[in-house]
């Protein structure tokens, strides 16, 4: 356990420091990118220069950085004039709320479609193949756009965007979650009939258990290991698909921050928002190896 | 309790037996904008796109109308002495902020003497206030601000958002000064009540209000009682938020969707031309091929600035002939239809300039080099369709003179380093600036921070100096007159192309809609109401 924690801590450390040497590297440099689109005199550069401490060598400002992160604190954003902490703090939770719908709504579809189709007849086979084709090239933005126009701009059961309570999430995180449906449910479809095949289904079948049963008791758990497996990848689709459906639908978030911040270069934001996707990431690989445990007593050896 | 009461009050009202035909139209209203504000803190204010939102919460000293003049607003009068060094400003003596604290010569004195504090706003202190010696206070009612130079600006400063008044005592004690919030409070016709970044801002009317500046068209409290600004910035979801009624107003109309707009008999949709300078391409003459006026003037001839206008805007936009926008009254009209579109002068003028051969892909060349001309966008500012504009203008200049117009959409970095680095053949600017004297302070004089053709001429510098120093508007007019005429007709530095413009889109009922005459962007709230 404490050897998982000391690999998480480095995973983070190595998070910040590839994210500080990108933008570094990166054309431009920092006092450019507070001057912006503005004027810019000699004068202007040098109280911006002063007043985040730039005329400092790069790798003091980087052992102040981590200094600083050590005590909790992300530092200051350049363009929004206000503590990183506080501004991620008020965005977390509404991205948070989008992307567990989104998770809930991708997995409890892609689950209804599997287990409705696998080894079912040609048709319905065909159908939810291809429903999950669109689902998952076409992209989220024009899902999200189509979805607005049909059940918002003209059917007008959902507001657009706002604090309207739990029906302004609904389109949101149908545009977020259809295209893991897509994916998750080929997957699940694909392990469930493998596992209907195996030895230990015909078995099962000779014992007289029927066929729900069967799948609900034996083959799911079987399907799932491949699908759970995916989870780390949707977890990255969800924050990044986040990015295009919170500003398509007007709501706060994290991914509109994060994109603004990587845009302007508003380079505190973006470290902070690398080290916390990191903390995500490290979080649900963890929960995903207790996972498997759980699903395959195989790995618990 | 304190809540409980008035809603009490209200729902007692509203239950009272009044005839339907007299019930109160609603007085809240959703807006939906393009653009969120980067602080709430009018001093720090640097989007023109957000110039809305802070007339909302804060009133400036004075006002300013279209035509360039100054009217009254927190600042019932002022005066100016002969060597334009003094401005004796005569206040309200009726105003209070939101905090209840009363505004007097020594709160305007404290937000001036604020900008002073190092880090606060450096462009605003060395631009704007850079002739700024200090405020006296002779009265509550009077103020004396010296300058150590005449500065014809100074009065475009008292009427921007910079001098939004925000009370001394939130000036001390707002958590986030820079950024601003409902803790930083001003005097304006509207109270911020909350602001959800990605969401909305909401506020609500200060019912105390009575000042209005002099453009208003009524007097005391503003018709709505609630505005929520919402903020969607895809152009096709606010356009669907109005036709479906979610919202009652949008902002930012584009091209495509403004006819939809137009045949709708539920909708009403209002434009206007926004001050300050035209979009336009300006030439950096300090390298080839653009330090040959030839191919400068070459350049503008090759473009049919009419048939790119209408592929890109359909007819929505309008053409720019001077680097000074149309708005502006410093104009100069006769620039019109001097230059661009004749294709047989563009191709003469390069023969002359010695780009006489072409290459295998249709390219002039000249000692084995290729014509080119590279701008940089930092994709972050790129907006109204520029990038498709100058694609447009890319298959132009090529097909009809064989000028490689390369357009390179990049991040903030790279443009900047470009710039830095001189190493670019077209930049490409417009300027929202409520006075375009200011603008072209910055793009113009040799040394301007904004001088991107490196074309310095000491008799221009001489015109635009004096324009800025003084405060005779004809005689302004007269300078920039001739300002214009030499870097658009003589020198050839700038090719105008367009005069931004900004859109309003309403539902029919809303009424009171307006730009403001200083920018020509969506004006505040004040006079806004919804009609029956």
């Amino acid at each position: 356990m404490i050897r998982r924690l000391g690999a998480g801590l480095a995973v983070l450390w190595a998070a910040a420091t590839a994210s500080y040497l990108a933008l570094l590297a990166a054309p431009g440099d920092t006092v450019d990118i507070l001057v912006g689109d503005g004027i810019d005199t000699p004068e202007i550069r040098a109280a911006i220069i002063a007043e985040w401490g730039l005329d400092r060598p790069e790798i003091v400002q980087y052992l102040a950085y981590l200094w600083r992160l050590l005590h909790g604190d992300l530092g200051r954003s350049y363009q929004l004039q206000r503590g990183v902490g506080e501004i991620l703090a008020a965005q977390v939770g509404p991205t948070a709320e989008l992307t567990l719908a989104a998770a809930a709504v991708g997995v409890t579809l892609a689950l209804v479609i599997a287990v409705g189709t696998a080894g079912r007849g040609r048709l319905a086979r065909g159908a939810a193949s291809a429903a999950e084709l669109v689902a998952v090239s076409v992209p989220p933005f024009l899902i999200g756009i189509v979805l607005l126009a049909v059940f918002s701009f003209t059917l007008g059961w959902f507001p657009v965007s706002g604090a309207a309570g739990p029906s302004a999430l609904v389109l949101p995180a149908l545009a977020l979650g259809l295209p893991i449906a897509g994916v998750l449910g080929q997957v699940l479809r694909g392990g469930l009939e493998r596992a209907l095949e195996q030895p230990f289904a015909v078995t099962a079948r000779a014992r007289g258990l029927t066929e729900r049963a069967l799948v609900a008791r034996h083959a799911l758990r079987h399907a799932l290991i491949p699908a759970v497996t995916l989870a780390g990848w949707f977890t990255g689709s969800l924050l990044g698909g986040a990015v295009i459906t919170e500003v398509l639908f007007g709501r706060p978030g994290l991914g509109r921050v994060a994109m603004d911040a990587v845009t302007g270069r508003d380079m505190p934001v973006v470290m902070a928002v690398v080290l916390l996707s990191a903390v995500v990431y490290v979080t649900i690989s963890t929960l995903l190896d207790l996972a498997y445990r759980a699903i395959d007593p195989r790995i618990r050896g | 309790m304190k809540r409980i009461v008035p809603a009490l009050l209200l729902a007692l009202t509203a239950c009272g037996a009044q005839p339907a035909a007299e019930q109160a139209a609603p007085t809240s209203l959703t807006w939906a904008v393009e653009t969120q504000p980067i602080t709430l803190n009018p001093q720090q204010w640097s989007q023109n796109k957000v110039r809305l939102l802070v007339f909302n919460q804060f009133d400036a000293l004075l006002s300013r109308a279209q035509d360039g003049s100054f009217g009254p607003w927190l600042a019932r009068s002022w005066q100016v002495s002969d060597d334009e060094l003094t401005y004796t400003l005569e206040l309200r003596d009726d105003v209070t902020f939101h905090d209840g604290a009363t505004f007097d010569a020594a709160s305007v004195k404290a937000n001036l003497d604020q900008f002073r504090v190092p880090g606060y706003n450096a462009a605003v202190s060395s631009i704007q206030l850079r002739a700024y010696k200090e405020a006296k206070v002779i009265s509550p009612t009077t103020l004396e601000i010296t300058l150590t130079e005449p500065d014809a600006l100074f009065l475009d400063f008292l009427a921007s958002p910079y001098a939004g008044q925000i009370s001394p005592k939130s000036l001390k004690s707002a958590r986030d000064l820079k950024f601003g919030g409902p803790d930083l409070v001003g005097t304006g016709p509207f109270v911020l009540d909350r602001y959800v970044q990605g969401q909305e801002i909401h506020y609500r009317r200060n019912p105390a209000y009575n000042w209005p500046p002099a453009s208003a068209a009524h007097q005391g409290p503003a018709h709505l009682s609630e505005i929520t600004y919402r903020f969607l910035s895809e152009a096709a979801v606010r356009v669907g938020a109005l036709t479906s009624g979610q919202v009652q107003v949008i902002e930012g109309v584009p091209a495509t969707e403004a006819a939809l707009i137009k045949k709708d008999p539920g909708l009403t949709l209002h434009t206007a031309l926004n001050s300050g300078t035209s979009f336009s391409y300006y030439f950096n003459t300090s390298r080839p091929p653009f330090d040959d006026q030839r191919v400068r003037e070459a350049f503008r001839e090759a473009v049919d600035v009419d048939a790119v206008l209408r592929s890109v805007y359909q007819d929505t936009a309008t053409r720019a002939w001077s680097v000074v926008g149309k708005a502006s009254p410093f104009y100069d009209a006769s620039l019109e239809r001097a230059f661009g579109g004749d294709v047989a002068k563009a191709n003469a003028l390069l023969d002359a300039a010695g780009w006489k051969q072409r290459d295998a892909e249709g390219y002039r060349v000249k000692d084995g080099k290729r014509l080119s001309a590279r701008t940089f966008a930092s994709a972050a500012y790129v907006r109204d369709r520029r990038d498709i504009l100058a694609q447009a203008v890319q298959a132009q200049v090529k097909q009809n003179a064989g000028i490689d117009f390369q357009v390179k959409i990049v991040d903030a970095g790279t443009a900047e380093k470009a710039l830095d680095e001189n190493d670019y053949e077209i930049f490409e600017n417009s300027r929202g600036d409520s006075d375009a004297g200011a603008a072209l302070n910055l793009l113009l004089p040799g040394k301007g921070a904004l001088n991107r053709t490196h074309f310095s001429d000491p008799e221009l510098e001489k015109w635009i100096a004096e324009a800025s120093a003084t405060s005779d508007q004809a005689r302004r007019k007269e300078l920039y007159t001739k300002v214009q005429r030499t870097v658009v007709r003589d020198e050839a530095i700038v090719f105008p192309i367009y005069v931004p413009a900004d859109q309003i889109a309403a539902q029919r009922s809303v009424q009171g809609l307006g730009f403001d005459p200083a920018s020509g962007t969506p004006a505040a709230a004040y006079d806004v109401r919804i009609g029956t």
